[in-house]
């Protein structure tokens, strides 16, 4: 037993066949009652099917479409009364308008909404890891200058003549300090990306990827990408931080859609699936965009390797810090016929507190 | 330690790398201060020879950068060498363009930090050798008459006796006579070091004293 679910229906060909079957239906219908009885309010429905695409120009031409088909119809019927067909008839039309002008200023808010928020996302990474960047560069820096004088100071003192161990000694001494300064540093940084949140949840693993999803959705519509889920049933419900899981989600997502983007030809498939056994959960991003050679698999989880023009190469690494921190494991394997799958198990009975 | 030894002074708020430099820097051979901020360098008393400042631009209290320009403003003349942990270009070129020796970042290169501090000492030196050398002029010079004065004017503008003489209302022996004291006091051996000592009196900078 699975549960499956369209996310995008509209961009699936089998409802594009039931959508324009339906809209057949309602022509043939207010074509062959009588004027009177107004048919075409239904197209109503139609436009709020074709709202669910999101895409505004698509719901423009629907809601033209229907009102072209509701004119035509009155033309066409012949029995009834006229006077009353042509209340009903310019009825119909003020509901078809009303609908569509309210589905594309209601997207339209949401599109730039969205947006807004994505830009916000974006914003917030990008200066959070210059100032971690410039903090942690400067925190290294300090100690390998006191170890760069020291250690020169050092083989200086022991070469004079007549050496001076004591003097040589001290610096040494003051060498070994400051490794252990940066070891420190790098300590605390390790420590700042596997820290432990103070509430780790019992997480509805299905939720989270939605709400993950709809983070992504810009993204996802703009490279024209047709997504798909797969949850399994019954998952189990695993002490998750939230918040770190759904980045990390968001991040195979986001490169999934950005990499089939760039494709000029061939389906763009986007699978999400999520399924558990007795020991693990396991959640996976399947996209039919390139294949990455032997060789850059092994490396996609290094920090700074990346294959993207203005990447910075943290995504996958910063992805593989937060599954290890929660004991489980990230991975990338190469999709049938193409593309990429990568994806994450969590180990279940986590009793783990790191 | 001979009254030769160059001194570096250190401004860095990390004890480490104070602690690292002084060491690296005595066994060079350079006598070295450190001081944990610019306000405790600022009350010790210069020694008077050749010396140099190794100067980090992130510090509690008044940054380098603000110090160099304090410097600048006091007209005090000693060399600037930048060590910072988080540098950027335009940091860099404006504490160049304010004249400082070198701007380097850490972890530095030990060899960068060694030719720039020989470098910083060098013109430091050269400078105080011209100071003295033109503090001498000087005082050659204010031993002058004010005949010798006007005198050693007209020479230095390769007028000929007869003419100063004309112009002073003097005879040819009298400005003769000045010209040789004048020549003396100044200890100039020939009329090509007495015109350049009085180019350095006149140089800009130097208090208009021809």
């Amino acid at each position: 037993m699975r549960r499956k679910r369209l996310t995008f229906p509209i961009e699936r060909p089998l409802l594009w066949l039931g959508l324009s079957l339906f809209i057949a239906a309602i022509f043939a219908a207010d074509t062959v009652t009588d004027r009177e009885i107004a048919f075409a309010v239904l197209y109503v429905a139609v436009i709020l099917i074709a709202a669910q695409s999101g895409r505004t120009r698509f719901v423009a031409s629907i809601g033209i479409g229907c009102a072209v088909l509701t004119v035509v119809s009155y033309v066409l019927t012949t029995h009834g009364d006229r006077q009353s067909g042509l209340v009903n008839g310019a009825l119909s039309l003020l509901a078809i308008a009303t609908t569509t002008f309210l589905a594309i200023r209601n997207e339209t808010t949401e599109a730039r909404a969205r947006q807004a928020l994505a830009d916000l996302a974006h914003m917030a990474r990008v200066t959070t890891m210059g100032e971690l960047t410039a903090s942690i560069a400067h925190e290294v820096s300090q100690p390998l200058a006191g170890i760069v004088a020291n250690g020169h100071a050092a083989l200086r003192w022991l070469d004079a003549s007549p050496p001076s161990p004591d003097e040589a000694r001290r610096a040494l001494g003051r060498v070994v300090t400051d490794a252990d300064r940066a070891g420190e540093v790098i300590g605390r940084v390790r420590r700042l990306v596997s820290k432990s949140p103070p509430s780790r949840d019992r997480v509805d693993l299905v939720q989270l990827i939605d709400e993950a999803l709809v983070l992504a959705r810009a993204e996802i519509r703009r490279n024209r990408v047709v997504l798909r889920t797969d949850y399994g049933t019954d998952l189990p419900r695993p002490l998750v931080d939230r918040v770190q899981l759904q980045q990390v989600v968001l991040n195979l997502v986001v490169n999934a859609a950005e990499t089939m983007g760039g494709l000029e030809t061939g389906p763009r498939d986007l699978l999400v699936s999520a399924a558990s056994d007795a020991s693990k959960i396991t959640v996976s991003v399947r996209d039919t965009g390139i294949s990455l050679a032997p060789m850059a698999i092994a490396q996609v989880f290094e920090a700074f390797y990346t294959t993207k023009p203005g990447g910075m190469g943290m995504g996958l690494a910063i992805s593989r810090s937060i599954v290890e921190a929660h004991g489980g494991t990230i991975y990338a394997a190469l999709n049938h016929p193409r593309g990429m799958v990568f994806g994450f198990t969590l180990p279940l009975n986590m009793t783990r507190t790191a | 330690m001979s009254q030769e030894t160059p001194t570096v002074f250190v401004i860095d708020d990390d004890p480490s790398v104070r602690d690292g430099l002084d060491s690296l820097l005595r066994s060079v051979g350079y006598a070295v201060a450190c001081f944990a901020s610019v306000r405790e360098f600022a009350l010790v008393h210069r020694p008077d020879q050749p010396s140099c400042l190794v100067l980090d631009v992130r510090m509690p209290g008044p940054s380098g950068m603000d110090f160099q320009a304090e410097l600048a403003k006091l007209r005090d003349p000693l060399p600037v060498i930048f060590l910072t942990g988080h540098g950027d270009v335009p940091m860099a070129v404006r504490a160049i363009k304010a004249g400082a020796v070198e701007f380097l970042l850490k972890p530095f290169r030990e060899q960068d930090l060694l030719d720039a501090i020989r470098a910083a000492i060098d013109s430091d030196r050269e400078r105080r050798a011209g100071e003295a050398a033109l503090a001498e002029i000087k005082a050659c010079f204010e031993t002058l008459s004010m005949r010798e004065r006007d005198v050693m004017a007209f020479v230095v503008q390769g007028r000929l006796n007869k003419q100063i003489a004309a112009e002073l209302n003097l005879s040819e022996i009298t400005v003769k006579v000045h010209r040789g004291q004048a020549m003396r006091k100044m200890k100039a051996a020939t009329l090509a070091d007495l015109i350049r000592m009085a180019d350095r009196l006149a140089s800009p900078g130097v208090k208009k004293m021809l």
